[in-house]
């Protein structure tokens, strides 16, 4: 076993959420904030008890936007002992470990997202987004100019490897179509979902074909959002007014080609893999005990990635694994006939949130607050968030 | 356009606006406004080094010098764009663009474009050699089957 600081010392206490929508008209710092306020009131704190933020952006020391540098003046805190921005997954591993370490004792973690103008033609004419784009640290896209470089798009690596993976194993679209349904029939059931309606296997077959064989409903839906959640002690946690979701184990994911999208290694040897296997060199909590389960699905291929680096299913078998684990009555999945996975629907029905909505559902399902949508008894969750490329995270949570 | 070397860092600089040109990759701009691949290689242990860096990875040697490469590897990965995200550009449909394993080393990926092939007749591991094509006033390097070889070589 590899040294694990977290071993539920430290726990989630607040979790808020703005709204979601296609276009809410309102700048990354407003969403950001809202979700904020949400998540302090929700933990039962003081304001000047936070004293660590992670905000959000790619750009460590980014100005504007939903960055730490603009966050804590906006919400009046005083005094920060410890200060980062971050993104997709990672950003909740780096404010954990900030309050195991002792850095700070109480880090607000801050994370925004808006249908970035490079989206589409209807993102691109709205000059706010625009805007967003030319003096925005965050969601840049990869790429540029230069295709002898890289890909035109930051997403066309993902339908390559989809494709390379289809045909390395000998299969079919079944696993990200299943992963899609399960998604959508969950979003259904879910009111802060942008998309309401589920759909059938046969409706992601026949879906857009956007970067072959990526069809839309492989993809995340772009919209305005914010989640915020709040770190502290679980000693301290022990005295609000939430029963604590404790960070029992966490790992980060590096790998050599990080960098450039064309990757030189192969499918089981992606980031995700690196990260599942940190996570498991420090959890006493194992796969089978694992409740509920949160693959990342800014593409359909990353929660296919995430099963199997997890050790659901070996590689390439997604696709029979998920027909072997699929509620035909429900349209979800039920992962060894039990394990539910991303019960609210995910990026691909809730909205993107760059996985941040991941961690806010599993922190909500595992108070047991989570209403008609409660899964029953639901003691610990699996998040993987991230990119088989890069910064993928990998985190397990746990409620007494 | 034709470019003829040697080709000064300021023209380097001139000729691709959008790159960020750093010492490390400059020389793969200036060969490709020369019409030429090339790769690093490290010439201690003769590793190929992409994308462009100044150490070796493998011995940590900085004897890193550019080389031209074969020109020939096979398709690793592709996919078919459907729709570009950029609107103001033109939507070529569908566009191929792919990860092209270079012969001179397993796992030495350059992405590029395949050209010269229906998109449909494309195949991974399909052999494919180096060309050129104009886009923006500019050749950049593309990859095509090998008459004779192309489309049958499936994996």
């Amino acid at each position: 076993m590899a040294r694990n600081r977290f071993n539920d010392t430290v726990a989630v206490v607040g979790v808020g959420s703005s709204p979601y929508g296609r276009d809410l008209r309102r700048s990354h710092l407003s969403l950001g904030l809202e979700a904020a306020v949400r998540a302090i009131e929700d933990a039962g704190i003081d304001k000047q008890e936070i004293d660590g933020i992670c905000g959000s952006g790619m750009t460590p020391l980014a100005q504007g936007g939903a960055g730490f540098l603009s966050l804590q003046g906006a919400l009046g805190i005083e005094r920060c002992t410890w200060v980062l921005n971050g993104w997709l997954g990672s950003a909740f591993v780096y404010a954990a470990s900030a309050v195991a370490s002792g850095l700070c004792d109480t880090a607000l973690i801050v994370q925004t997202y808006q249908r970035d103008p490079g989206m589409s033609r209807s993102a691109n004419a709205d000059p706010f987004r625009r805007a967003l784009q030319k003096f925005g640290d965050v969601g840049g896209d990869i790429g540029g100019s230069d295709f002898a470089k890289r890909w035109v798009h930051s997403g066309e690596p993902y339908a390559a490897w989809m494709k390379r993976y289809m045909h390395d194993y000998r299969t079919n679209k079944d696993a990200f179509a299943y992963m899609a349904v399960n998604n959508r029939s969950h979003g259904s059931r879910n009111p802060a979902a942008v998309m309401q309606q589920p759909i059938t296997l046969e409706d992601y077959h026949a879906s857009r074909m956007i970067w072959e064989p990526m069809q839309i409903y492989d993809m995340d839906v772009p919209v305005d959002c914010a989640e915020a959640h709040v770190i502290t002690t679980t000693e301290r946690a022990r005295d609000l007014p939430h029963k604590p979701v404790m960070v029992h184990a966490a790992s980060l994911g590096g790998t050599r080609c990080g960098e450039y999208y064309e990757n030189t290694l192969g499918w089981t040897e992606n980031a995700h893999w690196v990260a599942a296997q940190g996570l498991w060199e420090r959890s006493a909590i194992r796969l089978p005990e694992v409740d509920l389960f949160y693959p990342y699905d800014g593409y359909t291929i990353d929660a296919v990635g995430v099963l199997e680096a997890v050790g659901y299913c070996a590689p390439g078998e997604a696709g029979d694994f998920l027909k072997a684990n699929w509620d035909e009555a429900a349209q979800v999945l039920r992962l060894n006939g039990r394990t539910q996975v991303t019960t609210h629907g995910g990026g691909l029905a809730q909205g993107r949130a760059g996985g941040a909505n991941f961690y806010s559902e599993a922190v909500r399902q595992l108070r047991g607050s989570e209403g008609a949508r409660q899964v029953d008894g639901a003691k610990t969750a699996l998040i993987n968030i991230g990119s088989f490329f890069h910064d993928p995270s990998a985190v397990m949570l746990r409620a007494e | 356009m034709r470019n003829y070397g040697p080709i000064d860092d300021f023209t380097v600089f001139e000729l691709y606006p959008d790159i960020q040109l750093t010492h490390d990759n400059i020389e793969h701009y200036r060969a490709l406004a020369e019409r030429k691949l090339v790769i690093n290689r490290c010439g201690a242990c003769g590793t190929w080094i992409y994308p462009h860096r100044p150490m070796c990875p493998e011995c940590w040697s900085w004897n890193v010098k550019p080389e031209e490469i074969s020109g020939f590897g096979k398709v690793f990965m592709f996919t078919l764009l459907y729709h570009e995200r950029d609107p103001g550009s033109a939507t070529r449909e569908p566009l191929p663009v792919a990860a092209v394993e270079l012969v001179e080393q397993k796992g030495l990926r350059y992405l590029s474009r395949i050209v010269n092939c229906r998109p449909e007749d494309i195949r991974h591991d399909m052999l494919v050699r180096l060309t050129w094509i104009e886009i923006g006033n500019l050749e950049w390097p593309a990859f095509e089957p090998i008459p004779g070889l192309g489309s049958d070589a499936r994996g």
